[in-house]
């Protein structure tokens, strides 16, 4: 009986290594473990083996199961293990993903404009807006702005029918969040479309976009100004941007200032590039809010306060290197997918 | 304004400053400078040379071969194309080395085999001129070896774009002023001219009458008699040249001068063409004038013009006439110099389209205490150059306004505007004295000055504290930040909803475009909604003459362009505001989100070559992922020309907006390949159902059962009628219900062709146990003879 056990083993590890998928492991399972396998008759055979003999004999028995056993379990690991790999044989992961949905893409002057609003908001500026289609005193008279001024002529200023007119610059927003304030600090920035009768050519549109910026307490001071846009423009174009303030002239705020950042185009030396223009509001400013109101919350003894304004187009332009403003309008896809996140 | 240093350098010794440093001192002084340009020659390396002799070249026509004497005693061989000269003549000789306009760098070198050592130039090659058409011959007595710069000095000329406020510095003598200022070195005093006018004597009034005392407050002129009129000497058509005024004739120069020296216009009549006194009125309506430039001006009474006892003889402060200048033939001159009031001059301009050098000075304001000092310079330098006798005094009607005053500046009030708080009063006044203002007292706290007449823009405290600003420049003040608690607005809240719309159509696969917000009447018929738009009184162009009632045309018409560039998978979108007239006047202006999709659901690739093109119920799907807000989609009963299948979206009452299909004959104007589709949405609407936090709803302990049902019911049956019956049920166990699946045969065989079978799936739960089938089944039941019961539908079971 022991020598016939030996030999069911080997016959049945023979089995199961030569068995190639799982339904000739489950034959070879069957054949010598099932109900009428050959182990399963040898162990009925115990009964007669002579007690002196049966330690051994079950022992030995056991023994053979046990390997018959573990031999088929591993086989079917290996068998799985071996499908497993089968299964992603040949598969080029270095072909292209699929595109699902596609990649579009936010407008780069979404995209600038919403930079310059996160970084104004961190020193806490408040979003504002205003119509487009602006009245003559939002857009000019209250702004300071003297009633035979070139900027309000026909040829410069789109009109309505109506003598209303399309606003030359997101300044009327400071005139409009003024006249509603409650109280004061008002401090807001207002994106937004401004109009100018301009031929529509590689450097104009004649309907582009600014952000305006207006701060006005009883202690706002150059100084303000000053750190607010340097802290602005540096977020920007980066912590070592260079910024200058050069005096200038605009009707509604004195003084006035022009600003300049250094920046360096590609493989050319770095140059001071017009940006944008601010200054203190003008004391005449806050006396037509006044009166406009009926009230002296913007007192013009007391109040004082700054603004800025900048094209947001032009900053998207000189971000991104772009040399035609035509293609902010253009919308040709070759253009925007170059923006994707 | 183009400023010469050269012509600046006679008011003020500016030798120790750069070309750049003058640059920065003007850029911040607010005097943006837009231009530099460098004038005539800068190298040592030209020289005058004498040329001794020629003889034609062996190998070459055109070309000359000379012997010249630079000066250096050893003759010089240069080979000469030019044509112009003999020997003898004497011109300039760039040596090796010497850099000419342009880079152009001179070499030794041979020509056509010939040796020749530098070039010998003409005027444009020196950068003087656009003389091209041979040497440029110099005088005999200039001497030969010396630089020729030091004869003929170069220039520098400044584009200046002075700001409307500081109408003062329109002239060198202002720029001179300005500069003195800001570098404390002195001004040539005896320049100053304003100081050393003869003292006018009031003219009779048949000598000048002013009528219009109100747009013309002071008149002067001068009779000089007996005058020779011809060319401009060297120095003074130089000066004009330099600034490129062209030379006219004497006289005509001599006003031109005077004007970009002091910034005060003038005019020279020739007082024999006058008949009878000066007049200065505002023309009459209809009145015909000749100016200067040949043209016939109709003029209007709010003109006002110069006359004589005939006729208008100049649009004051504009422009002469053709008939009464100054001409090579005039001997008795009538010097004009007046101050006119701004807006008038202004006006007239603006009317007319003439703009001169003298508007535009008397449009922005002149100082009107140089009116006599300027006819006075004028006068001598026409003595001078053209001779004859001067009148002994200036008549003139009417006085010089007084324009400036004196001003009260709290200096506490200055250092806290300017964020300077340690900033002392003495350096506060040293600023505005060295720019000519006059303290007339001061205490502790404040100063007051008298404002020079030329300083038209400084009449308020806030004016002095901006000349402070100017001159110490913002480096001095300490940057401050600031930030402050500022409460969330309306504003605040639509921007971020906006962008977290915009966000979610690029992250699938959508590019937003920014279209103009004025468009043509032609676009209008792209619009899926009929609105009133509001149109430009004066557009620049036929494509640009309606405010936008839609953003739908502007989406068209950037398919179109994508299209045209070969692309047929079109997926845009574009947020902004529109504009619509209101019926009673006045116009409302409205924040939307329009979408336009065309084309393969999906970008074509090597998994799927050509993916199946979208339809509108991806539209609709888009849509249903922007926003937890439910809505029907309800269909229009009409369409505009270009558009089918509009339907407007609802929620409840609230109109969340449109979507439509282009019509199809519109699609193949634009080249569309595929079916396009467009949804405008209204953002406020839209912003209406997404307000406040979510709530949170507990999670189902206790799992679901489903019931599918097969159902036929009439083709035109819509779906939402079905949706509706299914959102009504109120039996506790039914949780809702799905539609899976929609069949209809247009052949007829497999069902009628005006039937369709739709399949829905039910699901059941209860939340406090788990159901039996005989409930669920019992529920289904009821349910669906209420289907039956409620809708054409016939159940299949």
């Amino acid at each position: 009986m022991l020598s016939q056990l030996d030999s069911l083993k080997t016959e049945a590890l023979a089995a199961i290594e030569a068995a190639q998928d799982e339904s000739a492991l489950e034959a070879v399972r069957v054949n010598f473990l099932g109900k009428k396998g050959s182990v399963t008759a040898l162990s009925q055979g115990m009964k007669d083996v002579p007690v002196d003999q049966k330690k051994e004999v079950g022992a030995k028995l056991n023994d053979v199961r046990t390997a018959v056993t573990d031999g088929i379990e591993s086989k079917k690991l290996a068998l799985q293990a071996a499908k497993d790999a089968k299964a992603v044989e040949g598969i080029d992961v270095t072909l292209p993903g699929r595109p699902g949905a596609g990649v579009g893409a936010l407008h780069p002057l979404t995209q600038i404009r919403d930079l310059a609003i996160r970084t104004l908001r961190r020193m806490g500026f408040a979003l504002a807006e205003g119509p487009e289609i602006e009245t003559e005193w939002h857009c000019f008279d209250a702004l300071n702005t003297p009633a035979d001024h070139p900027a309000r002529n026909e040829k410069d200023t789109f009109y309505l029918p109506d003598g209303r007119l399309l606003r030359t610059h997101t300044s009327s927003v400071q005139i409009r969040t003024m006249e509603a304030a409650k109280s004061l600090p008002v401090r807001i920035i207002a994106p937004g479309a401004a109009y100018r009768r301009d031929e529509i050519d590689a450097t104009h549109l004649s309907v582009f976009n600014q952000l305006e910026g207006l701060y006005v307490a009883n202690d706002v001071s150059l100084g303000d100004l000053k750190g607010t846009l340097e802290y602005f423009f540096r977020e920007i174009f980066g912590a070592n941007t260079a910024v200058r303030f050069r005096p200038h002239f605009f009707p509604f705020t004195e003084p006035s200032f022009e600003i300049d950042v250094k920046l360096e185009a590609k493989g050319k030396d770095a140059r001071w590039i017009e940006i944008a223009g601010c200054g203190m509001v003008d004391p005449a400013v806050f006396t037509a809010i006044n009166k406009a109101r009926g009230d002296t919350l913007f007192d013009p003894d007391t109040t004082t306060g700054f603004a800025f304004g900048l094209g947001l187009d032009r900053l998207a332009m000189i971000m991104h290197g772009i040399t035609d403003i035509r293609h902010l309008i253009d919308n040709d896809v070759r253009f925007l997918q170059q923006f994707a996140a | 304004m183009q400023t010469s240093l050269s012509w600046l350098s006679t008011h003020l010794d500016l030798s120790s400053y750069t070309v750049p440093q003058l640059s920065d001192l003007l850029t911040f002084a607010g005097v943006e400078v837009e231009g530099i340009e460098e004038k005539g020659v800068t190298t040592d390396k030209v020289v005058v040379a004498q040329i001794q002799s020629f003889v034609q070249h062996p190998d070459a026509d055109k070309l000359s071969v000379c012997q010249v004497d630079d000066g250096s005693g050893t003759p010089r061989q240069i080979v000469c194309g030019a044509k112009n000269f003999k020997a003898g003549d004497k011109v300039p000789l760039a040596l090796p080395g010497a850099v000419l306009t342009g880079g152009f760098t001179i070499r030794e070198g041979k020509l056509r085999g010939v040796d020749s050592l530098g070039m010998m130039c003409s005027g444009k090659e020196l950068g003087l001129g656009e003389d091209h058409s041979g040497l440029l011959i110099m005088s005999p007595d200039s001497p030969v070896g010396t630089p020729f710069n030091q004869l003929n000095p170069a220039d520098v000329l400044f584009d200046l774009e002075i700001t409307p406020n500081r109408p003062d510095l329109l002239s060198h003598l202002g720029l001179a002023r300005e500069l003195a200022a800001l570098t404390g070195l002195p001004l040539k005093s005896e320049r100053d001219h304003a100081k050393t006018a003869t003292k006018p004597k009031r003219a009779a009034e048949d000598q000048i009458a002013i009528q219009a005392a109100e747009a013309c407050p002071l008149y002067t002129a001068r009779l000089i008699k007996g005058v020779k009129v011809g060319p401009s000497p060297d120095w003074l058509r130089r000066r004009l040249e330099s600034i490129g005024l062209r030379p006219i004739n004497s006289i005509v120069d001599i006003t031109n001068f005077v004007l970009m020296e002091m910034g005060q216009p003038l005019h020279a009549f020739d007082l024999d063409k006058l008949n009878g006194g000066i007049g200065v009125r505002m023309a009459a309506e209809g009145e015909k004038f000749l100016a200067l430039d040949g043209q016939t001006y109709a003029l209007q009474t709010d003109d006002l013009v110069i006359a004589d006892s005939q006729r208008p003889v100049a649009i004051a402060g504009v422009m002469g006439g053709e008939e009464t200048g100054v001409t090579d033939t005039t001997v008795n001159v009538l010097l004009e110099s007046a101050y006119f009031a701004p807006s008038g001059i202004r006006r007239t301009s603006r009317r007319l389209g003439l703009s001169s050098d003298s508007s535009y000075r008397f449009e922005r304001g002149i100082d009107p205490q140089q009116v006599s000092g300027a006819s006075e310079l004028a006068t001598k330098l026409i003595l001078s150059i053209a001779g004859g006798t001067a009148e002994d005094v200036i008549l003139a009607a009417g006085e010089a306004p007084t324009l400036v005053g004196e001003v009260t500046l709290d200096e506490d009030r200055a250092r806290k505007l300017l964020g300077t708080p340690d900033m002392q009063g003495d350096e506060i006044h040293a600023i505005l004295e060295k720019l000519g203002l006059t303290k007339k007292s001061a205490s502790k706290q404040e100063s007051r000055w008298l404002i020079p007449s030329y300083r038209l823009d400084l009449q308020r405290p806030v004016d002095l504290i901006e000349e402070v600003a100017r001159v110490i420049g913002l480096d001095r003040v300490p940057s401050r930040q600031t930030a402050v608690a500022s409460p969330v607005e309306a504003a605040d809240r639509a921007y971020d909803f906006a962008m977290n719309l915009r966000q979610s159509l690029a992250s699938r696969g959508f590019f937003e475009a920014q279209t103009l917000r004025l468009i043509s009447t032609a676009q209008l018929a792209d619009n899926p909604n009929t609105a009133e738009p509001v149109a430009v009184k004066n557009p620049l162009s036929e494509d640009h003459t309606t405010l936008r009632p839609s953003i739908v045309p502007g989406l068209i018409a950037t398919a179109a362009l994508n299209i045209r560039q070969g692309l047929h998978r079109l997926r845009f979108f574009e947020l902004g505001r529109v504009f619509l007239q209101l019926p009673k006047g006045g116009s409302r202006e409205e924040e939307r989100l329009a979408i336009l999709l065309s084309g393969p659901v999906s970008p074509s690739s090597w998994h799927a070559r050509e993916p199946q093109a979208a339809d509108i119920h991806e539209l609709v799907g888009q849509i249903q992922n922007l926003t937890r807000t439910p809505f029907e989609v309800r269909p229009a009963k009409e369409n505009t020309a270009n558009f089918l299948l509009t339907s407007e979206l609802r929620a409840g009452n609230r109109v969340l907006g449109w979507i439509a299909q282009l019509h199809p004959a519109r699609a193949r104007d634009i080249d569309a390949r595929h079916p396009v589709y467009v949804a405008e949405l209204l953002l406020s609407a839209l912003r209406q159902g997404s307000t406040g936090p979510t709530k949170f709803e507990e999670l189902p302990r206790f799992p679901g059962m489903t019931r599918d049902v097969a159902m036929e019911v009439p083709a035109d049956l819509p779906h939402a009628k079905v949706a509706t019956f299914f959102a009504s049920q109120k039996h506790p166990l039914f949780v809702g219900a799905e539609v899976f699946d929609v069949f209809t045969d247009p052949t007829g065989t497999k069902m009628a062709k005006d039937r369709k079978s739709i399949a829905w799936t039910l699901t059941y739960r209860a939340s406090d146990k788990t159901l039996e089938t005989a409930e669920v089944d019992a529920a289904h039941t009821s349910i669906l003879s209420a289907l039956e019961k409620t809708l054409p539908a016939v159940v299949r079971r």
